[in-house]
């Protein structure tokens, strides 16, 4: 039992990251309606800017603020270039599909190309010290994790709920013809989507790099994790990506240290869910249910 | 002569205009033939390495480019038919192409029960539920490294008679020509299949099933309503292009004689859409000229370049994407079909304003 | 309509075939510059006789004037980028050499080395192709230090057939003990079964009903310390009360292997995992869990540790060679010849002491020692004075490891290991080295 809750908290933590992956995952389909397959390279590329910045001496903090403030930039730039102008992703999937994987090439080979190959090493923001609640041992880097995590939830809360900027973000998510009628500046709006999303993206970097070590493959396989989280809480729901990121942790800390075969494919129940819920319950636990356009 | 040749649709069938449309064909089977004879060994294998991408590239065209199905998991189909090629012939003593053909039956099948949940998945979350396969696969093959070699690597033999016994060996495509070394032969063995494979397919697109396809691509509910099979028409795209695919892995497993999951990566199935995309979706020949411009680019041009700025490739390579799917959606090929067809707008308005046309 | 233009096609494919090989021919440049020899001249008989073993031997390939190409495939990206600096090792030997004058050879002679590198990203898939274009379009003399288990074992058929020697493997696996099938392969590596045998031995001294948790990576490099170790116990009263594989591909980290190793109730934790996730993984081990570990040597370099959070300090290893950050071993003229000539030859104080670049060095002078010893300079002689050793040393190996080899009796060059605890990022002697002479082999689990 005591192992089982030894693994399982090791999921949670886990889970918290993938979460933050999945929050960015959902602002980009709310405001822009497309599953960003590059959003993990961004948040790669943003937590490089970090780790520059921290190791020209930087204090951790203001590091991820400015790596922040950087992927900020490049989910923007990145929307202006190249997003935007391809148009819609349900009407054009494919060419989609393709600028984002363009993306994904872009920004791993400039990552590349800036910063070398090797893999750099960063500090885990709340050090490797553990802590012992009914004799299992907590990493405070997971708790910190999770509360990083709720942070960033109420964030977005009260930038969607209270702000007039939220309001109008939603507004284009929901009817961005009818929105730009009224006088809403839509794709400033959706730039600003893009830019929030990578800004997200670079605390769920912050938190993996020190543990898989900081490298341009660092998101290859975390984001599959990420999208298993949205696509089991909705690809539209923040509280969706929470839950899901949770569960997908959970599993795959769980599942492999148990069920032999899937001893070496901590991927495969994210896989399984992404099938099984976009088979049999498409809009996930959360999300609005999709009316296909015909 | 200049005179007859652009006045019009009768003079298509003039013989000059024959030679002309045949003439390409004709210097690109000479380049293709001389080509193994003037490099080394470990090019000629790097060249059927292409082939196997532009075959498994002309899989994933019928279904994406012409079906409008996308899949970014063709790489997890490729290594499918590579795997089962590699197994059958280790384990079960299965001859070469013997277990390309089962290789090719097999994806089939695995093609067709893919196909069905995708019926209900569609476009973003297709490419999604593929895009999770592909990064899954090499995972599987160390899950089951019992069969696979895993990441050891699966090494393909046969028995073979060496210092005087029978032991088991490196399988290799002996040449039964003189004056053909064997990866000449190999070369010349895998030209032939790729040509064939890539004309079958031409001829399935110009037939009736093919105008099915491409109506259920354009507007599924219209061609429903025409009386096509939608989901029967989808499924078995999917299997045939799975079965494509899988002939591409067959191929490759016979040309690298070992098969280890890094060659099957999210990014091979990445490179097999970036050939059909580069090349031109929707175009028979496409996803060849977008495999040999990939091979060209990533084992030869690359190569040239200091280790230090390598990484620059995945950089051209993202925004040459970006670029493509923005100015030129139609790859390679369509882009030539666009200029070809400004050519003779201009051509034909140049003849009808004054009588000196441009030759 | 259909079949016949498929038939045409083929027929015009053959008759294309046949005008090809009519109108060109292939250069084989790699051939003409090298000159055919039917046997090394030695007196006794001798490991290899490529008279014998070789169809088309071109034992001086790469051999013009006083240089000689070497060939190494390395990752220079990827992440095991980390492994290039054993290159950045191996290049600053040759430099170094170079600037000297050149390795001494029997002929008198001294040659210049020219060291082509080709990055294979640690890629078994991708290293074929390389270590061809190296034969067949460089036309290297041999490979020299070439890195990674699978990338070597993925062109072994190849180099074999084709005679071309591949020294100082970077690389314990114990498939490399097969001298007899592929003697062309010599690893610059002690076994991993040695090391894994060494770390039983210490614990049968100190702790001989020891509970061993074991963290492997689930490869062939991880599977040999595995195999080795079942081995090793089998007789003992130590047993393995937990076990763990861990798949570097798979996206995840050690953690919740080793949470599940914590409360296996073992009270020695052995971590047979390489490359950054090995530090990582001692970072990872629970403050309620404390047992005696014991890292690889893959692990043990002062590069890598200073990724533990400072959860290294006393961790064991089986250590063969001198640490240039041991301010114990910094005054070994070794240790000392390293860090002046190899600063010289351009590498900085972080690769000098952290433990990975004095690896690839040691390489560089396993092939100096082979050239300097061979009959004549021919790849067949340079191979059988490699498997011909007696009680000499090379690189940074330590002065009481005895180097000797004999053809596939004997196939390994380091036998030898100490164990060593760390502390305040010294290593502290807990036993002497123990010499496994001629032994390797045996210690190979299955």
């Amino acid at each position: 039992m005591r192992d089982f809750l030894q693994i399982l908290l090791v999921g949670i933590g886990d889970g918290a990251v993938y979460a933050m992956l999945g929050l960015g995952l959902v602002v980009i389909y709310r405001s822009t309606g497309l599953l960003n397959f590059a959003q993990g390279e961004m948040a790669m590329f943003s937590t490089f800017i970090v780790w520059t910045m921290w190791s020209l001496g930087l204090p951790m903090w203001l590091a991820i603020l400015g790596g922040m403030a950087g992927g900020f930039c490049v989910g923007a730039l990145v929307h202006q270039v190249a997003v935007r102008p391809v148009g819609d992703p349900h009407e054009k999937p494919l060419a989609v599909v393709i600028v984002t994987i363009g993306l994904f090439l872009g920004l791993n080979g400039a990552a590349q190309l800036i910063w070398g190959t090797l893999d750099r090493s960063m500090p885990p923001l709340f050090g490797r010290g553990q802590v012992t609640v009914f004799g299992v041992a907590v990493a405070w880097q997971k708790i910190g994790a999770v509360i990083v995590l709720g942070v960033m939830v109420l964030l977005f809360y009260l930038l969607f709920q209270h702000t007039k900027l939220g309001l109008a973000m939603r507004a284009v998510a929901s009817n961005s013809e009818s929105a730009s009628l009224v006088g809403i500046p839509v794709p400033r709006l959706l730039m600003l989507g893009w830019g929030l999303a990578a800004a997200v993206g670079t605390v769920a970097g912050v938190f993996i790099a020190p543990n898989l070590g900081l490298g341009t493959n660092l998101m290859q396989l975390t984001l599959i994790f990420g999208f298993a989280a949205i696509t089991l809480g909705g690809f539209d729901s923040l509280v969706g990506a929470v839950v899901g990121g949770f569960v997908v942790g959970a599993l795959s800390s769980v599942m492999p240290r148990y069920i032999t075969i899937f001893e070496k494919m901590p991927l495969a129940p994210a896989f399984i869910l992404i099938l099984a819920v976009l088979l049999f319950r498409p809009e996930g636990l959360f999300g609005k249910k999709q009316v296909t356009r015909v | 002569m200049s005179a007859t040749a652009t006045t019009g649709a009768s003079a298509h069938r003039s013989p000059g205009d024959w030679a002309l449309k045949v003439a390409p064909w004709v210097v690109l089977f000479v380049i293709l033939a001389i080509v193994p004879f003037q490099f080394p060994s470990f090019r000629v294998e790097q060249f059927c390495f292409w082939m196997t991408l532009a075959i498994a590239a002309c899989g994933l065209n019928l279904l994406t480019g012409y079906n409008g199905q996308i899949s970014v998991g063709h790489g997890a189909l490729f290594g499918i038919g590579a795997y089962t090629t590699g197994i059958l012939i280790t384990e079960f003593g299965v001859p070469l192409f013997g277990a390309t053909v089962a290789s090719a039956v097999l994806c089939f099948a695995t093609g067709i029960l893919i196909g069905l949940p995708a019926l209900r998945i569609k476009g973003l979350y297709l490419a999604l539920v593929t895009l999770a396969v592909a990064t899954l696969f090499p995972l599987l093959l160390e899950q089951f490294s019992a069969i696979t070699g895993g990441s050891g690597g699966l090494q393909i033999t046969s028995p073979q008679l060496y210092r005087g016994e029978m032991r088991e060996r490196p399988i290799r495509l002996e040449s039964p020509v003189a004056g053909l070394e064997n990866d000449q032969w190999k070369y010349f063995v895998f030209l032939g299949i790729t040509v064939v494979i890539f004309i079958l397919s031409r001829n399935l697109i110009k037939s009736r099933v093919g105008r099915s396809l491409v109506a259920v691509r354009d507007n599924e509910v219209a061609a429903e309503s025409s009386g096509i099979p939608v989901s029967q028409v989808k499924i078995v795209t999917f299997g045939l292009s799975a079965a494509i695919a899988g002939i591409g892995g067959s191929l490759f497993a016979l040309d690298q004689g070992q098969l280890y999951p890094s060659s099957f990566t999210i990014v091979l199935s990445i490179y097999i859409l970036v050939a059909v995309v580069v090349g031109g979706a929707a175009s028979i020949i496409g996803p060849a000229i977008g495999a040999v411009f990939y091979g060209l680019f990533s084992d030869v041009i690359v190569q040239q370049m200091p280790d230090r700025i390598q990484p620059a490739r995945a950089v051209i390579l993202g925004v040459l994407l970006i670029l493509l799917m923005l100015l030129a959606p139609g790859g390679i090929v369509g882009g030539f079909r666009t200029l070809q067809a400004k050519w003779s707008a201009r051509r034909s308005s140049a003849l009808n304003s004054g009588p000196d046309p441009i030759v | 309509m259909k079949k016949t233009s498929v038939q045409v096609s083929a027929a015009l494919l053959l008759g294309f075939a046949l005008i090809g090989g009519a109108c060109g021919g292939r250069d084989d440049s790699s051939s003409s510059e090298s000159t055919e020899t039917t046997a090394s001249d030695s007196t006794e008989a001798a490991f290899i006789d490529p008279a014998a073993d070789c169809t088309d031997y071109k034992g001086t390939q790469g051999v013009t004037g006083d240089t000689i190409k070497i060939g190494t495939v390395r990752p220079e990206s990827g992440s095991y980028a980390i492994y290039d600096n054993v290159t950045k090792g191996l290049e600053a030997y040759f430099k170094s050499a170079n600037a000297a004058g050149g390795l001494p050879a029997a002929d008198g002679k001294k040659y210049q080395v020219e060291l082509i590198k080709k990055n294979d990203e640690y890629d078994p898939a991708k290293t074929p192709a390389l270590v061809k274009q190296l034969v067949e379009e460089d036309g290297v003399f041999a490979l020299v230090g070439n890195i990674g288990t699978e990338t070597n074992k993925s062109v072994r058929d190849y180099l074999n057939e084709n005679c071309v020697p591949n020294i100082a493997l970077a690389t314990g696996s114990t498939q490399w003990g097969d001298a007899n099938a592929y003697p062309w392969y010599i690893s610059g590596l002690p076994s991993y079964a040695t090391e894994a045998n060494a770390w039983i031995s210490y614990l049968e001294e100190v702790n001989p009903t020891a509970k061993i948790a074991l963290l492997y990576q689930d490869d062939d490099f991880g599977q040999s310390y595995k195999a080795a170790i079942e081995k090793a116990i089998e007789g003992t009263k130590i047993t393995l009360v937990g076990e763990e594989g861990f798949n570097p591909l798979a996206g995840s980290t050690t953690e919740a292997s080793v949470a599940k190793l914590s409360q296996s109730g073992a009270d020695t934790f052995i971590v047979g995992v390489g490359g950054t996730a090995c530090p990582l993984t001692l970072s990872f081990v629970p403050t309620t869990w404390t047992p005696m570990t014991m890292i690889s040597v893959t692990c043990a370099s002062k590069t890598a540790l200073a990724l533990a959070g400072g959860k290294d300090e006393g961790v064991y290893m089986a250590q063969p060679t001198l640490d240039p950050a041991d301010p114990a071993d910094q005054t070994n003229p070794k240790v000392v010849e390293f860090a002046t000539q190899g600063a010289a030859a351009g590498l900085d104080e972080a690769q000098i002491q952290g433990g990975i670049a004095s690896v690839g060095w040691g390489f560089g002078s396993m092939f100096a020692l082979g050239l300097k010893n061979a009959t004549t300079v021919d790849r067949a002689a340079v191979m059988n004075a490699l498997y011909s050793l007696k009680d000499t040393t090379f690189g940074l190996i330590r002065d009481e490891v005895t180097v000797n080899t004999d053809g596939a009796k004997d196939p390994w060059a380091i036998e030898g290991f100490r164990i060593v605890q760390r502390e305040n990022g010294a290593w502290v002697e807990k036993a002497p080295v123990t010499n496994e002479e001629g032994k390797s082999n045996s210690f190979a689990g299955q």
